[in-house]
């Protein structure tokens, strides 16, 4: 047990000097005790692994049992800095990253990767993404010996950067943290190198949810993307605009877009409970947000035109001839237009309301009652400085509709839809062609990636603020959030949404085709357009925004692009 | 090739420059052109796979171009003696800007009369005047060309109001150093950080300092960027909070270099305030206000920075500029063929119509000096 | 009883309340502009000392109607407990900051010396390249300050590409220059042309050359205005940020691009857009503050001939 408790020791300290145990030989002892790691951590952890006492090398003080046990691990970097504590900072994000080099540490002895440098691009929104991965890294940094320089970019930067770089052959990143819908310029042009086999392993990708295994994820059949991130819209909604006596009148929260409209021109005119200032309804951002503002105008759309007999809704996946301009699209436009003729329905100033704003200037503000966005709003309504909704938020998925749109009839039916916006399809960390060019390189970046697609860390990334929201079965044990300090209901309410909407089998998968987001661009230039008045009608707005997609899709290459959205379809 | 006549500076000089000295600086000038030329054909052709040389990058043309720049301005010393002497004033700038500038615009000509979607799996294609039909018929564009007529009316106000305040900062008041110091402090902050602070921190409307003023002022719900109007008189604020205080040093300067006396015998003669500024100040300062003008002009065709970050040209591309609207196409929508055909259109546009200005501009202030 | 020899006339007797009165509104003008110009700066940086429901309820004043907290700082690892510990945030604040300085101050710099020599030329010397004359020459030179960026993004990249300039400081500072090269021949040619010429003329009757002439009498009497210039470069290029964001990756990325990343899909914080852009503008403060003199008497030189 001495052996053990050494060893123990070395995964939990980790300082250099300590080094006694080669990482050979403890995996070796793994193979042949065909033992779990979580089971020897805990075996060894109930015959005394206090020896496991020691500072991170942040010199951060630990409690005692820290280093002993996976499920420990996972509550103990559930209470870094823990719920209500504020937004974590730099030396939080270390610790996570230092506790979680477990898995690494199996599959690389230290400073195996001495004199590696690798180049890191990604996002740097608001200190989060890049700065969190900053962090993660650093402890893997010191302990594998390679070195990471970074390529921050803006969001609004990061479509150009990433194609300016491509179409000029300056792919100067070996590590890239990219959107799905990238796969298409990215692994279509075979720019991005195939997942070793151990790092399926590593990041134990059987874990993630339905939807985000296979075909999403891979392109051609070949893996190349470490998941960090689920994506789908959620419906989110203050509780104390609902129920007996609230100022809805309502019982319940709206099950379909047709009561939301109605209940936020109701709205108009009323005070909300909270902060006493005029109450809203739902927040459509008004704004285009560099293509990302599209995303709230399908989460209408697709309620409508969504049918549970056709993957395809953008597009008709034979021509590429739009959609958008169809009854159900022209329908989620009017409804907006409807809301933007009904004075006081929206916040004054909505028409210059990005996504960004009305999520976190607005709802977590206190500033209007429902609202679409990605399941980060809920763990940051909980645990971010901005929010001042954390006690009365609830949440469900996309609201349906009572009718649907039948583009192969072309005719409505009357039958209730629903239809979650699965938008973006999350974040993922891949590896370019350019680091495979030798074999150390290679293997340093993926595990640089697997680090960050580790299924602890992920656990940290979903509860706290990161940019992340949760993508793994593991993510949705309820106890471990409870032990967190989160509101056992509250947890419930909020993964539950998105549980249910990953796995809703009506979901709307997003094309992961090559310039997926200039269409999304332009629609929303025509959208602010037709929003400011200078179209007659929805349909007038659909018709413009149709006919710049038609534009595009000539320019990219009409066949093409038929071939491909298919292939993102399954069909 | 360079004659130097007509100097404003006039010096004698007497230069003896032998035969064998021009030719040396003769085959200085075209052997390291020679020289140039020569290793532009050799990457070329390493390039195209002719030769294998191994060259990585173009740094060796650069080198060469380094190189066969120096040698032109020392040529011309040896060539012409002092009369070299004095273009090496001006060659060292016009080598660099030709350098920077020419070649690129070449280049980007290229890419103007071509379909290039970054996203294309082809590639970019040549595709004649496809891309200026299509501007023809872009209603974004012309929209974005009537807001920069707007934009550019706006001078109008902000060099009204720096005018007045060169005036106050000119006439005897305490702590003018403190007030100078202040008003020319906007002028320093980045586009980027103003356009966040200010358009989106401080015009917020619930908590921005700015909107509950307004409120205190009895505008029960205000609303910066809702209407085309409003939103456009905001960006234009922005804007002006950032350049006024480059006007008025510029009047100020001028105000300043006003000879006292003239000042003083206006004073004696008596004559009111407001008379002694139309008939003395403002004739005297009308150079300086030109060329305050022309320049801030020039400023605000750029202007795009504030747009992008704070209303994406909305609503409805009421705010729209030229700048931010290629940006858009050029960034969101990666189609830099289009975006960079837009851009050169634009360029012609403004260097026609500052050409036009300042040869009015010239013509008009002649006569009154 | 001696005779008043001045006498007050009516308009003057009428001055004197008036002229109290214009003193009132002259003052109050100055103080509101005042006020507007300071205003925002102020909130710029106090606001990076907020919480949230602090900028939420729009308090204003710090220790009356907010307790300043160290968020801002703390978010770029400034914060008196974060100072002391590595912070990964802070290492890379400071190296944008080192090489925003770098990139602006050396731009700055080689276009004052290619602008000036260019200046003095074109206020002396008649030349002649080709068709192009001096005023030709002048439209050549500032002309380029209308060149929209936009134009030039896509060649610059494939061209510095080519010529491994790319995420250089160097490339950078190059492209820099060029863009404010235009502002400081525009200063410096009037600088140097109210300027007599007697005064070389003596000296090269003395025996100076050219050059020595203008090193040693024409530079030290211009050089108000070269500093003007010089700062006004500084200003362009410190907070210059299309090119930045395009031509940079990780050795050579400046601060403006890290101010502007500060929005994406989770919201602004407030406190850390505000504590980043107070570090953005606080070297330019500092320098308008000590250097104001010089850009006043600067551009006066040139401004009325």
């Amino acid at each position: 047990m001495t052996f053990m408790r050494r060893c123990l020791h070395h995964v939990g300290h980790g300082t250099r000097e300590d080094n006694f145990v080669k990482v050979e030989i403890y995996n070796a002892i793994m193979q042949r005790q065909k033992m779990s790691r979580r089971r020897m951590l805990k075996g060894a952890a109930s015959v005394g692994a206090m020896a496991a006492i020691g500072g991170v090398s942040t010199g951060v003080a630990m409690r005692p049992a820290l280093a002993a046990g996976e499920d420990n691990l996972r509550s103990e970097i559930l209470k870094i800095p823990g719920v209500g504590m504020g937004s974590p900072t730099d030396a939080d994000w270390q610790k996570v990253g230092e506790l979680c080099l477990g898995p690494t540490r199996e599959r690389v002895a230290e400073g195996e990767f001495d004199g590696v440098e690798l180049t890191f691009m990604g996002l740097n929104n608001q200190n989060l993404h890049n700065f969190l991965f900053r962090g993660f890294l650093k402890p893997w940094e010191a302990y594998t010996g390679a070195k990471i320089n970074w390529i921050d970019l803006a969001q609004a930067d990061y479509n150009a950067r990433l194609q300016q770089s491509i179409a000029t052959g300056t792919v100067d990143f070996d590590i890239i943290e990219m959107g799905a819908p990238f796969e298409g310029d990215t692994a279509g042009r075979g720019l991005l190198d195939e997942m070793p086999d151990w790092v399926k392993e590593q990041i134990e990708a059987e874990d993630l949810v339905g939807y985000l295994q296979p075909p999403v994820g891979t392109w051609d059949g070949k893996t190349f993307r470490v998941t960090i991130d689920g994506d789908c819209h959620t419906f989110a909604y203050r509780k104390d605009y609902f129920g007996d006596g609230s100022i809805t009148g309502r019982a319940e929260p709206p099950k379909t877009w047709q009561e939301v409209n109605e209940i936020s021109k109701e709205l108009a005119g009323k005070t909300d409970p909270l902060t006493g200032l005029p109450a809203h309804g739902y927040l459509d951002p008004l704004k285009g947000w560099g293509g990302f503002g599209f995303y709230f105008i399908e989460n209408r759309a697709t309620a409508y035109v969504k049918h549970p007999d056709d993957p395809a809704w953008l597009f008709d996946p034979d021509t590429m001839k739009p959609r958008v301009n169809n009854p159900g699209w022209v329908q989620a436009i009017q409804d907006v237009m409807d809301l933007i003729g009904t004075e006081g329905a929206y916040p004054a100033d909505q028409i210059n309301a990005d996504p960004g704003t009305t999520a976190f200037q607005q709802f977590l503000a206190g500033t209007g009652s429902m609202l679409m966005w990605w399941g980060d709003v809920g763990s940051s309504a909980r645990t971010s400085d901005t929010s001042v909704v954390g006690d009365v938020v609830g949440f469900g998925i996309n609201p349906g509709s009572d009718r649907r749109y039948n583009s192969a009839t072309g005719e409505w039916e009357d039958t209730y839809n629903e239809a979650p916006n699965m938008a973006y399809i999350g974040w993922g960390v891949y590896v370019t062609t350019r680091a495979a060019s030798d074999e150390k390189t290679r293997k340093a970046a993926w595990s640089a990636a697997a680090h960050l697609g580790g299924k602890d860390i992920s656990l940290w990334m979903s509860a706290y603020p990161s940019g992340f929201q949760p993508y793994r079965n593991s993510h949705f044990q309820y106890e471990e959030w409870e032990a967190a300090g989160y509101d056992r209901a509250y947890v419930e309410d909020y993964l539950g949404s998105n549980l249910d909407s990953y796995n809703h089998p009506n979901a709307a998968i997003e094309p992961r085709i090559p310039g997926i987001f200039q269409y999304y661009s332009v629609a929303e230039d025509e959208l602010a357009k037709g929003f400011a008045g200078q179209y007659s009608s929805a349909q007038e707005t659909a018709d413009a925004i149709a006919a710049a997609w038609e534009k595009i899709t000539d320019q990219i290459g009409r066949e093409s692009q038929i071939a491909l959205y298919k292939a993102s379809l399954g069909m | 090739m360079i004659r130097t006549e007509g100097d404003q500076l006039h010096v004698v000089t007497a230069d003896n420059i032998s035969d064998r000295r021009r030719l040396f600086g003769k085959s200085l000038i075209w052997g390291s052109a020679a020289l140039l030329v020569l290793i532009i054909a050799l990457q070329i052709a390493d390039q195209s796979g002719r030769v294998a040389l191994g060259f990585e990058t173009w740094r060796p043309t650069l080198y060469a171009y380094v190189l066969w720049a120096g040698c032109v301005c020392w040529g011309q010393v040896i060539l012409h003696g002092e009369h070299g002497k004095r273009s090496l004033f001006i060659l060292p700038a016009a080598l660099f800007v030709i350098s920077m500038v020419v070649f690129p615009l070449i280049f980007a000509l290229g890419i103007a009369f071509s379909n290039w979607n970054l996203s294309s799996p082809d590639g970019r294609q040549f595709n004649g005047l496809d891309n200026v039909r299509q501007m023809w018929g872009d209603p974004f564009y012309w929209n974005a060309l009537r807001n920069m007529v707007w934009y550019v009316l706006a001078i109008v106000v902000e060099y009204a109001i720096a005018f007045g305040l060169a005036l106050l900062l000119n006439s005897q008041i305490r702590a003018r150093k403190f007030f100078r110091v202040a008003f020319l402090l906007p002028l320093m902050l980045s586009p980027v950080a103003v356009s966040w602070m200010i358009g989106k921190s401080m015009l917020e409307i619930r908590f921005g300092p700015i909107a509950r003023l307004a409120r205190e002022l009895g505008w029960s719900s205000p609303s910066f960027f809702g209407s085309p109007e409003m939103a456009r008189a905001m960006i234009m604020i922005m804007d002006a909070w950032t350049f006024i205080p480059f006007m008025m040093i510029m009047i100020l300067a001028g105000l300043q270099a006003i000879p006292r006396e003239l000042r003083e015998a206006a004073e004696v003669d008596g004559a009111p305030a407001w008379r002694r500024f139309w008939e003395i100040t403002f004739p005297l300062m009308l150079p300086v206000s030109v060329t305050a003008i022309l320049i801030r002009i020039i400023f605000k065709l750029k202007l795009a920075d504030v747009i992008i970050n704070v209303t994406s040209g909305g609503p409805g591309g009421a705010t729209d500029s030229v700048t931010s609207f290629i940006f858009r196409e050029y960034r969101d929508r990666s189609n830099v063929g289009y975006g960079t055909l837009l851009a050169i259109v634009y360029l012609v546009l403004i260097v026609i119509a500052m050409t036009a200005l300042m040869k009015i501009a010239d013509r008009w202030m002649k006569p009154r000096y | 009883m001696s005779q008043q020899i001045f006498h007050d006339r009516e308009s003057d007797l009428s001055y004197r309340p008036s002229w109290q009165v214009s003193r009132v509104a002259i003052y109050a003008v100055l103080l509101l502009w005042a006020l507007i110009c300071l205003f925002p700066i102020y909130w710029t940086i106090t606001t990076s000392f907020k919480a949230a429901p602090d900028v939420m309820q729009g308090n204003m004043v710090p220790w009356v109607d907010f307790t300043p907290k160290w968020l801002g700082m703390r978010s770029l690892g400034f914060s008196p407990e974060a100072i002391f510990a590595e912070s990964t945030v802070r290492e890379e604040f400071l190296k944008r900051f080192w090489n925003s300085t770098v990139v602006a101050v050396s731009s700055s710099l080689l276009a004052l010396i290619l602008g000036s020599c260019a200046a003095y030329g074109l206020s002396r010397f008649d030349y002649r390249f080709g068709f192009m004359r001096n005023s030709d020459l002048s439209f050549f030179f500032l002309s380029q300050l209308i060149l929209p960026p936009v134009v030039l993004a896509l060649p610059f990249l494939v061209l510095y590409k080519e010529l491994a300039l790319l995420d250089t400081r160097i490339g950078l500072i190059l492209l820099y220059t060029l863009t404010v090269l235009p502002i400081v021949i525009w200063i410096m040619r009037d600088q140097f042309g109210s300027i007599p010429t007697e005064l070389e003329e003596a000296a090269l009757v003395d025996g100076l050359s050219v050059w020595g002439a203008f090193l040693t009498i024409i530079v030290p009497i211009a050089l108000p205005g070269m500093v003007a210039a010089f700062i006004l470069s500084l200003v362009l290029t410190w907070n210059e940020y299309f090119f930045a964001a395009l031509l940079t990756s990780t050795n050579a990325k400046t601060l403006p691009v890290m101010v502007a990343s500060q929005t994406g899909s989770q919201g602004i914080s407030w406190w850390s857009m505000a504590a980043l852009s107070s570090a953005a503008i606080l070297p330019l403060i500092v320098i308008g503050i000590f250097l104001e003199r010089f850009i006043i008497k600067g551009m006066a030189a040139g401004a009325v001939k």
